[in-house]
């Protein structure tokens, strides 16, 4: 059925997870005290999207819903391989919590003519895994999430996956256009090739979309059309541990007897 | 549009707490339980009815089994079509039984499956769907606070969702005490219609194939094994038997496959809550000390003196697993600090 498969693939600009500080006085993230880098799932996502295309032709597009800034994980999305790249960008997208980010990258998917769209299982920043599964019932297509292995069976209009479950694994042959969400630590992520450096970096420019480009209009994203609220932050109390160093086994089974969990 | 969100609903329109109990060819995931006895609370603080909905196969005594662990009702949609689990079929019923009845709040446990459809209802439905809660609760305007960790574990953030409903989350498994069952409660079971059709499914299950779901949940001491380990778990499986404890894992265990993914501690794992948790070439990143931070004791055993996980750990040995996992095995047993003579635990 498909012979010229378009995959995409959506990735996302986070705060570097070792390097985020947490404001002592408000408990909120300090977004400048972090550099940004692609969330780390979402490298493997790139990897299962650029496998299936090395397995089934066709061409791969990374995208970002993001501020302009963010072109920067599409270079490093062509940079590994994707042969374009598109930037999703409006203020009306301020606030968006999961409802309207899937309806943007679903909006998105169906304007690129994806008939895969590959994401990571969750973003390292808000870490709901929502947004996969919502960009397949936006569009009302099937979802295959925590994918570990994906055949393209697409003549026969399907993919193959092997999905996480708990205690094992099942086989899902799931309809083209399908959404998949990626099990991270399960696609190997290739290194950038030097030649694809270069170009993303000095000639690559990505397509920008707005809101109306994709077909939304300004009441349908963001902040409006967010169900859910934060309602407030509270900062927890980092447990107290005694953080002692013992030397060996025999101090440690000392430590454990003393402190009565043990003996 | 001036502060009236888009989608907004009537809340008044809306009653009821409903807990979707996740089974799989019989065996139900221990977090319905769990979601069930912290709902019954709930349900009571907004003076209604608390709701089990069982999609499945020949689910009848699943859903008798929920109505004796708190439910006053259970909505059953029994038929080939939910065996065994898939997004589509069980997204489209569960979206079909909101639209008709209306509920105000809807618990799903934060399982590879929950988390796999819970979007497919909260999306046609407008719905707020909060991610991995934690701490449930109920403010005075009768909202659903449904609080959970943000940046690895350092603050708690509330969320709630004013002008939509169903108000939707998925809780993480382990954090609250399985409801007890009560066999003689009373509460009715209604088959609902199925409003799925087979011809009409968008995806197809092959094979599945699941084996050791341990709940390491309820393990009073947990010896748990990471990278440092190399595939090699036969030092951590001898203190582990020593201690008398449940093997658990970090993800990259899992990963590697050396554990299976039930024994994952962590943010998309399980959170424990043991008297004492050995961590075993664990690293500590951020989202596994999520899942064991509230453990009574924490020893690490690392080579590496600047891993994090010794600035989680209440005693920390600095040295090589291979060595230090045995010579404690040895020492316990000599010190007659454990039972010495205690049958080895069958190998997980
Ligand atoms: C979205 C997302 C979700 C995640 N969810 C989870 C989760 O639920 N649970 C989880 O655990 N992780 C999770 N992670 C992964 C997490 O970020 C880490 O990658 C993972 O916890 C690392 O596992 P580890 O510490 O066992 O392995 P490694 O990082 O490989 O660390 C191994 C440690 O062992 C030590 N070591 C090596 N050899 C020896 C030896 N011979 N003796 C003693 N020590 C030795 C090393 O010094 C090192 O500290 C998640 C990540 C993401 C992005």
């Amino acid at each position: 059925m498909t012979t010229d498969p378009t995959i995409v693939v959506g990735v996302k600009q986070v705060p570097d997870d070792d390097e985020v500080r947490i404001d002592p006085d408000t408990g909120h993230l300090d977004r400048a005290s972090a550099p940004a880098v692609l969330n780390p799932p979402d490298r493997d996502a790139l990897e299962a999207a650029l496998s299936l295309r090395d397995a089934a032709g066709g061409t791969v597009v990374a995208v970002t819903m993001g501020p302009p800034t963010a072109t920067d994980v599409l270079e490093e999305a062509v940079a590994m391989g994707c042969d374009d790249a598109a930037l999703i960008t409006d203020r009306a997208f301020a606030g968006s919590d999961t409802w309207p980010t899937s309806l943007t990258l679903a909006a998105a998917a169906e304007s690129l003519g994806a008939d895969v769209f590959v994401c990571g299982e969750e973003t390292t920043d808000s870490s709901t895994g929502q947004v996969p599964p919502g960009i397949a019932a936006h569009l009302g297509w099937a979802q295959v999430t925590y994918a570990e292995a994906l055949e393209p069976e697409f003549d026969d209009g399907r993919l193959v996956a092997r999905r996480d479950v708990e205690g094992g694994y099942e086989i899902v042959a799931a309809d083209l256009p399908v959404v998949v969400a990626v099990a991270y630590g399960e696609f190997e992520p290739r290194p950038a090739g030097l030649h694809r450096k270069l170009y993303a970096e000095t000639e690559f420019e990505p397509l920008e979309l707005s809101a109306e480009d994709i077909g939304l209009d300004d009441g349908e994203v963001g902040i409006g059309a967010s169900p859910t609220e934060v309602g407030g932050m509270e900062t927890v109390e980092p447990v107290e541990r005694e953080r002692e160093t013992v030397e060996d086994a025999a101090e440690l089974a000392d430590a454990l007897a003393d402190a009565g969990v043990v003996g | 549009m001036s502060g009236e969100k888009a989608g907004a609903v009537d809340p008044d329109a809306y009653s009821d707490v409903w807990v979707f109990v996740e089974e799989h060819a019989g065996d139900v995931m221990t977090v319905s339980w769990e979601l069930l006895g912290e709902a019954r609370g709930l349900a009571d603080d907004l003076g209604e009815d608390l709701v089990a909905l069982v999609i499945g196969e020949d689910v009848d005594e699943v859903a008798r089994e929920a109505v004796e662990r708190g439910a006053d009702r259970a909505l059953v949609a029994d038929d080939p079509v939910f065996e065994p689990y898939r997004a589509d079929p069980y997204g489209e019923q569960f979206r079909a039984l909101v639209e008709d009845r209306h509920p105000a709040v809807v618990l799903i446990g934060g399982t590879h499956t929950g988390r796999d459809f819970a979007g497919r209802v909260a999306v046609p439905a407008h719905a707020g769907l909060t991610a991995d809660c934690t701490e449930l609760g109920v403010d005075d305007d009768g909202l659903l606070e449904a609080r959970r960790p943000a940046f690895g574990g350092n603050v708690l953030a509330t969320i709630v969702c004013e002008d939509h409903r169903p108000q939707m989350a998925t809780v993480r498994p382990g954090v609250f005490a399985a409801a007890d069952r009560d066999p003689d409660r009373d509460g009715e079971t209604e088959q609902v219609d199925v409003v799925v059709d087979e011809r009409d499914t968008l995806s197809e299950v092959r094979e599945r194939v699941v084996g050791d779901t341990a709940d390491i949940t309820e393990a009073d001491r947990i010896v748990a094994v990471g990278g440092g380990c190399d595939g090699d778990l036969a030092p951590a499986e001898e203190l582990a038997d020593a201690l008398d404890a449940e093997l658990a894992a970090s993800r990259k265990a899992v990963d590697e496959g050396w554990v299976d993914g039930s024994r994952q501690v962590g943010q998309t794992g399980k959170t424990v809550r043991p008297e004492l948790y050995v961590a075993v070439g664990i690293s500590g990143a951020v989202q596994h000390v999520e899942g064991m931070n509230d453990s009574e004791v924490v020893v690490a055993v690392n080579d590496d003196p600047n891993a994090p996980i010794f600035e989680h750990a209440d005693y920390g040995v600095v040295g090589d697993l291979f060595e230090v996992c045995p010579a404690l095995a040895e020492r316990l047993r000599e010190d007659g600090l454990v039972d010495a003579d205690a049958e080895p635990e069958a190998k997980p």
